[in-house]
């Protein structure tokens, strides 16, 4: 079950770094980059 | 098209930035995180004289988070045994604080004191989302300032998850919403084939039935707007025990309530340990600013002084199950509270049950850890 969680949240880690790199509104990127931070620490299962 | 080349360019640059930047909050995040999984340490006093990890009696958790010691003070003088949990929710500050008074301050003359600390050590790894609640608070000593953890009431997620929409408790059957399955305070007896929370309160129990526990402490803590506060909740069975202590509390001035353990509310200390273990369970509460939902600021100033302007305000407007003032609820007073409990369950069950009589030889006058502060009864 735990698997398939992180690589739920992988998946989703992935699109979000991706919408940081391709996003043409900077104000995007920004919020892309900080959904990015929690989706980190739970794929590391940190938190 | 050159133009274009080089918009893209800097837009990818920005964007590299910016996740370098979170990647550098990523790391510092975590690090504060991963500092909670290392447990604050505790300083056993002469009076222990054994320490055992909760694995030895339930080896499946061995070298899991909810590993942790199991502290025992024997007397030289044969009586019963005793068992105190600090910790079953760590988020009730007072409980832990207690417990760790016990472990390196008391001394038993007659049977023999178990003390648990931190009985749910995963909740000491984390804290309740979206609470703003401190990840620890600082007791002033004279060699310093002594940290403790302030946890959360469930397992960490990362040790047991996903939550079932709806948590079904062995072996009664009793249906709890579905984070109550991380409570361990819902989890009792326990099994061996549970999930975490489960097992961890099955090794618990073992403790009880294997060491013959004659009589278990729980010590919490509850928000002032909770009808059982200041109180102790008694097993029927433990009644009568309770009875003599709450005269004996109020001997000393300390005004407390008595409620039966409810028969049709399962997972819980007083209840099933009292059920499905020869020992007698009795379970305490203080009153914990810091857990209600009507509180300010969430800090560490609430966790150690217990003072709330809106707690003011909602006594004022008579929604409050204990009296609050200025004075408020210091951590000091309700650690007292604790300690003069379980002094006065000891004294009663030593007098009505001379064969297993545990008698201590030394433990701080809990009166004097009100008055003078905790910081002097620690080592």
């Amino acid at each position: 079950m735990v698997i398939v969680y992180q690589l739920i949240v992988l998946f989703i880690l992935g699109i979000t770094i991706w919408t940081a790199l391709d996003e043409e509104d900077r104000y995007l990127q920004a919020t892309a980059a900080l959904v990015a931070i929690p989706l980190a620490l739970r794929l590391l299962m940190i938190k | 098209m050159s133009g274009m080349k080089a918009a893209m360019k800097i837009k990818r640059i920005h964007g590299i930035v910016m996740l370098a930047v979170a990647g550098v909050v990523t790391v510092v995040v975590a690090l504060d995180f991963l500092a909670m999984r290392q447990p604050l340490p505790i300083f056993p006093g002469p009076g222990v004289t054994e320490v055992r990890p909760l694995s030895a009696y339930f080896p499946a958790i061995r070298g899991s988070r909810g590993d942790t010691e199991v502290y025992f003070l024997q007397g030289q003088d044969p009586g019963g045994t005793v068992l105190v949990l600090g910790g079953v929710h760590p988020n009730e500050a007072s409980g832990h604080v207690a417990a760790v008074i016990l472990v390196e301050k008391a001394a038993v003359q007659a049977g023999r004191l178990i003390v648990i600390p931190r009985a749910n050590g995963s909740g000491f790894t984390h804290s309740d989302p979206q609470e703003a609640t401190p990840q620890e608070f600082g007791i002033p000593t004279p060699s310093g300032v002594r940290r403790f953890r302030y946890g959360s009431r469930s397992t960490s997620p990362m040790d047991q998850w996903p939550d079932p929409d709806i948590y079904l408790h062995y072996p009664s059957g009793q249906t709890l919403s579905g984070n109550q399955t991380r409570n361990l305070n819902r989890a009792f007896p326990g099994r061996p084939d549970g999930n975490f929370t489960e097992q961890v309160a099955y090794a618990i129990t073992e403790i009880v039935r294997r060491e013959k526990v004659d009589l278990l402490i729980d010590l919490h803590e509850a928000s002032p707007e909770y009808p059982v506060i200041n109180a102790i909740v008694a097993h029927e069975r433990a009644m009568p025990l309770a009875v003599e202590t709450v005269l004996g509390l109020e001997l000393r001035d300390i005004k407390i309530g008595l409620e039966p353990s409810p028969q049709n509310l399962h997972g819980l200390t007083h209840r099933e340990i009292g059920d499905h273990t020869q020992a007698l369970a009795v379970l305490m509460e203080t009153a914990n600013p810091a857990q209600g939902r009507l509180r300010g600021k969430t800090s560490e100033e609430l966790i150690l002084t217990g003072k709330d302007r809106m707690y003011i305000n909602a006594y004022g407007a008579k929604r409050l199950y204990v009296d609050f003032d200025e004075k408020g609820h210091p951590l000091a007073g309700r650690v007292c509270r604790h300690l003069a409990g379980i002094d006065e369950f000891l004294k009663a069950f030593s007098a009505a049950t001379p064969g297993r009589a545990v008698v201590l030889r030394s433990l701080p006058q809990p009166e004097n850890i009100r008055d003078q502060g905790i910081g002097a009864f620690l080592n």
